[in-house]
């Protein structure tokens, strides 16, 4: 195993057209694959396993306790102020949101085009978007003044009130759909592991582990007509989840968008947004899945290839923001409409400037450079793009709540937005949360669809020996 | 393999349950599926790591009625939806909200949407796991050791003795010829299926134990306890202020109610003693309410009235610019050289008009502000009867500001953008507001007093000033919106509107007299 | 290397070859027939309608061309190899673009010399008022005539580009020609981005020059991707009716475009909700105008119309899989794709002429739409007669040949 393991040097990133480039590197056999992934659930943690979990958890509990800390004392302790009252707790919520987008398009939308290589990422991808929609819905959550009755949001026949939800409300729509949007994840999710979940059970050496995978896997046996039931069932999740991811970031660019607030009230900003998070949801895989495999040994599952073609896709959906955010401008002057003008000048050259020129400079410029091969093949510099993107997509959404909200209708009331040293605090604290759960994912999960991967390297076996055998009649 | 249950001695032995191959290439299975197949068998089954393409056309699988099932979970997610947003907001919770019908299909449609997308993937979910039986933890391929490779690297092809050509022999000859690393007979599971002891006492103080909190919930919705309830969050139930008659260690006398400071006024302390801002003379009620009369018999014993007010002292009258201005060019023979302002005033002999003709007024429409059927006799007793909820005041008879068109035109300008809503442009009860409300028919709504009636055209003006300051009924207070000299305004503009109503030839100038015989 | 026989089966059928001439006489002919039918609907408005469903219809034709190009681009762009069979006829459609330009030609001369009747915002600045006036630096005629020829050309130069290179394919078989037409298929998809979003701006949205929508491009081309499938799934069907590409060409490819075109429609029924949603809700009267005008005059019946035949419908009708591998299934839907579509431009269009709706209108466009699509009908067929109708050694063939979808 060793030896395989070891024979990561192929480019699969060259690709010669007819004849497609292997997806799974170092002549890897079916045991091979179960070998690498088990592994890295049965062997101990590597010491940067510890020293990040360490890290992350203590985020983690800071998080919490200023969760507690803002039961207690209130909103009042984040810079929320007139007029800016959707300040970070909103921008983080819509941008964790986003990030949660990159593993529903990598397991659904890449599965209805049959792009074999999400096998590989699609595992670590989906679990990604668990943990950023459970980040995304902490902020709403606590941010509704009186968390305790965040309930009140669903709707319920309650005794006490004698009232419904407004479902003429758009931030009701967001209650719904990133409550379907956490749930068909999870199922999905949950679905793609059951039977790497049973390759666990099957090779769990003590009783207990058996016990905990078995009852995970819901007893799976692989057998074929649960296979095809399951493939079924998997295809139509795809299908649904497809729309689905689609109308999340879509549902989060109408609590803007139906506002009349200048700067908000675009029609562009359903596809502009989905183009948005699918943006920042793959810099984000990118930016994980290039030391987990490094650190897993993982380079022949999750080959340069994987990350390459992430990357292409970091550079389209970048684009396409570019071009929303020129779309937007150009709208603005060509509508005449003065309030509109004033919104995207004063972005740009207002007081918040910095944050625009960050945005600019993170989301359009960066990814441009995955324009070169040499920059979109490179693990260090393409974590580094990403984090840029990253950081980009944050500002993104700080700059289209804040500068509009700042400078509203009422000049009277306009404001500068300051964060307190809590808002930074929970951020920072929110992403310890998602390390977290993503190291204990790591730890305790397969991270790569072994059952997957295994069907690819079924079909790259087949497709190699169609190609040396030519005139052969195999299939 | 079974998960929890201690190996003990089976009662009998273990029944047969079919025959399984196993094989290492995928090719291996397919060719060793399609002779089973071939040989007639049809309980039979293969495990594989992954989803082995063709192995269902090799055996002979039925596609899966799932895709069916999710479509009537969607539309069952779609209907519900649907019915729910339309429920809530429509039938049992009517609520305006920025200006939308109720029934907003445009705005239903994302929840519609999601609930759709939600309810498909529980189907999809559930029901392929119903489907597969599962979780099924007990399988008789699991007795084997090797069959745990089945979710490795390794494939099984598997002949069930139920199958109707079963024989144990046959079956195996049969697998021999197709490569397979190993067959062997499976086994029926025969660790024992009843559920451990410890289990299920755990399973048992767990649902105990679920039951406390309902129990407390229930308990404290149907029960009375003596003591304040617990405050898990405040709520801004404490907070750090004082209430009134509270007691206070800042100040020296103690008290949290700070007494107000000599020689100051306090905001809208001036205005509580002027006419002018208020629509009754307060001078007038101190005076009656010292001697305990009530108004509200007035029109009943107008004599008796009629000397309390009479009698009223004049001193302490506060002074009124504005009323001062306009008594300045009213002409002095129409009004009795009475001291403004006008209290109602049953001494009046006849039912005259408080203001009559103004010569010098630009316009003649503002000559006849008043309309001559107005009985200045009993404008606060008549007009109080039907409405008992307003108090009677001695309210002010006469517009105590200057009366000029600028004023008209001020007034008409207010009344459309304030009143006309529900009023009604006309002064008719019929604004906009009052039509919507009309249209939904809620049964609580309250339809806007119409200008024209017979109530509001006896009320004195100063009486339709104090509405419009206080509000009235489920109109809104507007003193807080419109200046005094605005409401004044008003309540010139509707004394017009109201004798626009009863006005005769004789009212339109002589000048224009010809054009309205014409018909235009 | 698998390479496919260049043989007659490639080929268009002879019936086929010696329509064009015929085709564009009878465009003409019905164009103009169109012109006098318009007379009499509205004697006074005449110029206004015809120019108005002049540019309906061209631009329905012309959308086959764009999703085309995007279809091409994007099957270098990810290295698609499925497609490899269908996309030679992707090609052609997308050349009738640069024969199509010279359709825009009297547009751009009703503009020079003056018309008031299609653009209104053709005018000086003292002679219009409100907002339009504040335009007019960028809604003139030269400008607005010097960015169509922008587009048209940068269209052009992509098809032709590429077919080019496929062409040259054809005859060389150089693997290398396929790398370079990856390689630029990137850049081309940014040029294509820009010209498709900027020309629904121009062409469409600024027929009423107040009204604006940034999401407006993404509507065009959501429209034209589901109108170019549509025509491409009819052309493969009539082929292999005459007996052409049966081998090449089957039930999987049939299947993966009506899946596409599937989606795509329901992209377009996306950006037209979310417009339309974000404008009902915000209610601002410059914004709600635009959707007052295509409810008043009757118009109301082609709004609702569309939103139940355009999406509703084939929602519906289309889900199954069963009826996207099934020949009848598919033609029937392509059709009913393609006169929604045509509805869509018409809804797009018509209503600012602010003339009542007419059943005479609708003949009299339809005649329009007759003679327009003739004249396109006869610029593909003349691409397309001496052109073998698959990429005969594309390095993907075996791929697009021995591919199936998961039969589940």
């Amino acid at each position: 195993m060793a030896t395989i393991a070891n024979t990561f040097e192929i480019d699969n990133t060259v690709d010669i057209p007819g004849r497609r480039a292997p997806l799974v590197t170092g002549n890897q056999t079916l045991g091979s694959i179960t070998n690498l992934v088990c592994g890295i659930a049965e062997r101990p943690q590597p010491l940067i396993w510890y020293i990040c979990f360490a890290i992350a958890i203590s985020f983690a509990g800071m998080f919490f306790s200023l969760i507690a800390y803002l039961l207690y004392k209130g909103v009042g302790i984040w810079g929320n102020m007139s007029p800016v009252f959707w300040a970070w707790p909103i921008v983080n919520f819509v941008f964790w949101v986003g990030i949660a987008h990159a593993g529903t398009l990598i397991s659904a939308i890449l599965y209805l085009f049959r792009q074999n290589w999400r096998t590989s990422i699609n595992r670590a991808a989906e679990a990604m978007t668990i943990f950023a929609v459970v980040c995304a819905g902490i902020f709403p959550g606590i941010h509704v003044g009186r968390a305790w009755l965040a309930f009140w949001l669903t709707p319920y026949p309650s005794l006490n009130l004698w009232m419904w939800p407004q479902f003429r409300s758009p931030l009701l729509w967001d209650v719904f759909a990133v409550g379907t949007y956490a749930s068909v994840s999870l199922m999905f999710w949950y679905m793609g592991m059951i039977p790497d979940l049973a390759t666990y059970r099957d090779r769990s050496k003590s009783k207990f582990r058996r016990l905990i995978y078995g009852i995970l896997c819901l007893g799976w046996s692989g057998s074929s007509r649960h296979w095809m039931r399951y493939e079924k069932a998997y295809l139509i999740l795809a299908a649904l989840a497809t729309p689905l991811v689609l109308s999340v970031h879509t549902v989060v660019s109408f609590d803007f968008a139906v506002s009349q607030v200048p700067g908000w009230h675009t029609t562009i900003f359903p596809p502009y947004f989905v183009a948005g998070a699918i943006f920042s949801g793959f810099a984000m895989v990118v930016t994980l899945l290039v030391p987990v495999r490094k650190i897993y040994g993982i380079q022949n599952l999750i080959t340069m290839r994987h990350l390459e073609n992430m990357n292409k896709i970091i550079l389209v959906t970048g684009s396409l923001v570019g071009l929303a955010y020129a779309t937007e401008f150009f709208m603005a002057w060509y509508s005449y409409n003065q309030f509109e003008s004033f919104a995207f000048i004063n972005r740009a050259f207002g007081p918040y400037w910095w944050a625009y020129w960050t945005m600019v400079t993170c989301n359009v410029i960066s990814p441009q450079l995955f324009w070169f091969k040499k920059l979109r093949t490179s693990p260090v510099l393409m974590v580094i793009i990403c984090i840029f993107v990253n950081v980009g997509m944050w500002f993104e959404r700080f700059v289209i709540t804040v500068t509009s909200l700042s400078r509203d209708f009422l000049p009277s009331s306009w404001g500068y937005f300051r964060p307190t040293m809590i808002d930074g605090l929970m951020f920072s604290g929110s992403l310890g949360l998602f390390l977290t759960l993503f190291l204990l994912f790591c730890r305790f999960l397969p991270i790569i669809a072994m059952s997957e991967v295994k069907g690819v390297l079924s079909i790259q076996n087949h497709a190699d020996a169609h190609h040396h055998g030519h005139g052969s009649s195999a299939h | 393999m079974s998960e929890h249950a201690p190996q003990t001695k089976p009662n009998r032995p273990p029944r047969s349950c079919g025959v399984i191959a196993e094989y290492s290439e995928e090719h291996h299975l397919l060719e060793a599926a399609t002779k089973v197949r071939e040989a007639g068998y049809t309980k039979t089954d293969a495990f594989t790591p992954y989803p082995v393409h063709g192995i269902d056309r090799a055996l002979g699988i039925k596609p899966t009625i799932l895709p069916f099932i999710v479509v009537c979970g969607g539309l069952l997610g779609l209907t519900t939806a649907l019915t729910m947003e339309y429920w809530m907001n429509v039938v049992d919770y009517p609520y305006i909200i920025s200006g939308k019908p109720f029934a907003s299909w445009p705005a239903f449609i994302p929840v519609a949407f999601e609930l759709t997308v939600l309810f498909s993937a529980i189907t999809t979910f559930l029901g392929s796991i119903a489907l597969n039986r599962l979780p099924k933890f007990s399988n008789p391929v699991f007795t084997s050791p090797k069959f745990d490779r089945a979710t490795d690297d390794r494939f099984f092809l598997f002949v069930d003795s139920q199958d109707k050509y079963y024989n144990k022999k046959s079956v195996e000859e049969l697998l021999h010829a197709t490569h397979p690393q190993s067959i062997e007979e499976v086994k029926e599971d025969s660790t024992p299926s009843n559920i451990p002891r410890p289990v299920l006492i755990c399973i048992l103080l767990v649902m105990v134990a679920g039951l406390i909190p309902a129990s407390l919930v229930f308990k404290m919705r149907n029960g009375m306890d003596p003591l304040p309830r617990w405050h898990v969050f405040f709520d801004m139930d404490f907070q750090p202020k004082k209430k009134p008659q509270q007691i206070s260690t800042i100040f020296a006398d103690g008290r949290a109610m700070r007494p107000q400071v000599a020689g100051t006024v306090a905001r809208g302390q001036l205005e509580q003693a002027d006419p002018y801002y208020l629509g009754y003379d307060p001078s007038q009620l101190s005076m009656i309410e010292t001697q305990g009369v009530r108004l509200v018999s007035s029109a009943q014993e107008p004599a008796k009235a009629v000397e309390n007010r009479v009698a009223s002292p004049r001193d302490g009258q506060p002074p009124v610019p504005a009323e001062t201005k306009s008594v300045a060019e009213q002409p002095p023979k129409v009004e009795p050289p009475k001291a403004e302002p006008e209290t109602v005033a049953p001494a009046d002999p006849a039912p005259t008009p408080v203001v009559t003709a103004a010569p010098q007024a630009p316009t003649p429409v503002d000559a006849k502000l008043q309309p001559p059927a107005v009985p200045a006799v009993s404008a606060a007793g008549a007009t109080q009867a039907p409405t008992p909820g307003v108090p009677n005041l001695p309210f002010v008879k006469k517009i105590p500001m200057e009366v000029d068109e600028a004023a008209m035109n001020l007034g008409k300008q207010k009344f459309e953008i304030y009143c006309a809503a529900c009023h009604g442009v006309g002064g008719d009860g019929d604004g906009l507001v009052a039509r919507r409300a009309d249209e939904l028919a809620q049964g609580y709504w309250l339809a806007p007093t119409s200008m024209h009636s017979d109530a509001v055209r006896k009320q004195a003006v100063g009486q339709v000033f104090y509405t419009i300051t206080k509000g009235k009924g489920k109109m809104a207070s507007y003193g807080a919106v419109l200046t005094p000299k605005e409401r004044w305004a008003i309540v010139l503009y509707v004394r017009a509107l109201q004798r626009s109503r009863n006005a005769n030839l004789d009212d339109v100038p002589e000048d224009q007299r010809g054009s309205l015989a014409k018909g235009e | 290397m698998i390479e496919i026989k260049n043989d007659e089966s490639l080929r268009l059928p002879e019936s086929w070859r010696t329509k064009p001439i015929a085709l564009i006489v009878a465009g003409i002919v019905a164009i103009g027939l169109s012109f006098v039918l318009f007379r009499f609907v509205s004697s006074d408005n005449t110029m206004k309608l015809v120019s108005h469903s002049y540019l309906a219809n061209f631009i329905f034709c012309l959308t086959f061309g764009i999703g085309a190009m995007f279809f091409v681009l994007v099957q270098f762009l990810v290295r698609s190899g499925w497609s490899a069979t269908v996309r030679r006829q992707a090609e052609l459609i997308s050349t009738t673009i640069p024969w199509m330009a010279m359709l825009f030609i009297p547009i751009l001369i009703m503009l020079a010399l003056g018309s008031k009747e299609l653009y209104e915002w053709n005018d000086t600045k003292e002679n219009l008022h409100g907002l339009t006036a504040e335009k007019t630096g960028y809604l003139n005629w030269w400008f607005f005539s010097a960015r169509s020829i922008a587009y048209l050309g940068i269209w052009s130069f992509i098809t032709t580009w590429m077919h080019k290179h496929s062409r040259r394919q054809d005859e060389t078989g150089d693997v290398g020609l396929t790398i370079k037409m990856q390689a630029y298929s990137g850049p081309m998809v940014v040029f294509f981005a820009l010209s498709v979003s900027f020309a629904a701006f121009d062409w469409i949205m600024s027929l009423d020059s107040d009204w604006y929508s940034t999401i407006f491009g993404v509507y065009l081309f959501a429209a034209s991707m589901v109108a170019f499938f549509a025509l491409m799934i009819l052309l493969f069907l009539a082929l292999q009716k005459s007996g052409k590409l049966r081998d090449q060409v089957n039930m999987e490819h049939f299947h993966d475009m009506g899946k596409i075109m599937f989606g795509f429609n329901m992209f377009w029924a996306y950006s037209a909700f979310s417009q339309f949603l974000l404008y009902w809700y915000a209610d601002i009267p410059e914004e709600t105008n635009w959707f007052r005008e295509r409810y008043d005059n009757g118009w109301f019946f082609l709004a609702y119309a569309l939103i139940i035949i355009h999406f509703i419908i084939p929602f519906l009708g289309f889900m199954s899989r069963h009826v996207r591998r099934n020949r009848l299934g598919l033609g029937f839907w392509s059709a009913w794709f393609l006169v929604a579509h045509w509805m869509d431009m018409t809804f797009l269009v018509m209503p600012n002429t602010h003339l009542p709706i007419s059943g005479l209108m609708i003949v009299a466009h339809l005649v329009g739409l007759v003679g327009m699509s003739s004249i396109f009908f006869a610029f593909l067929i003349m691409r397309a007669s001496d052109v073998p109708l698959v990429a005969v050694r594309d390095p993907r063939l075996h791929e697009a040949l021995s591919y199936s979808n998961p039969i589940l």
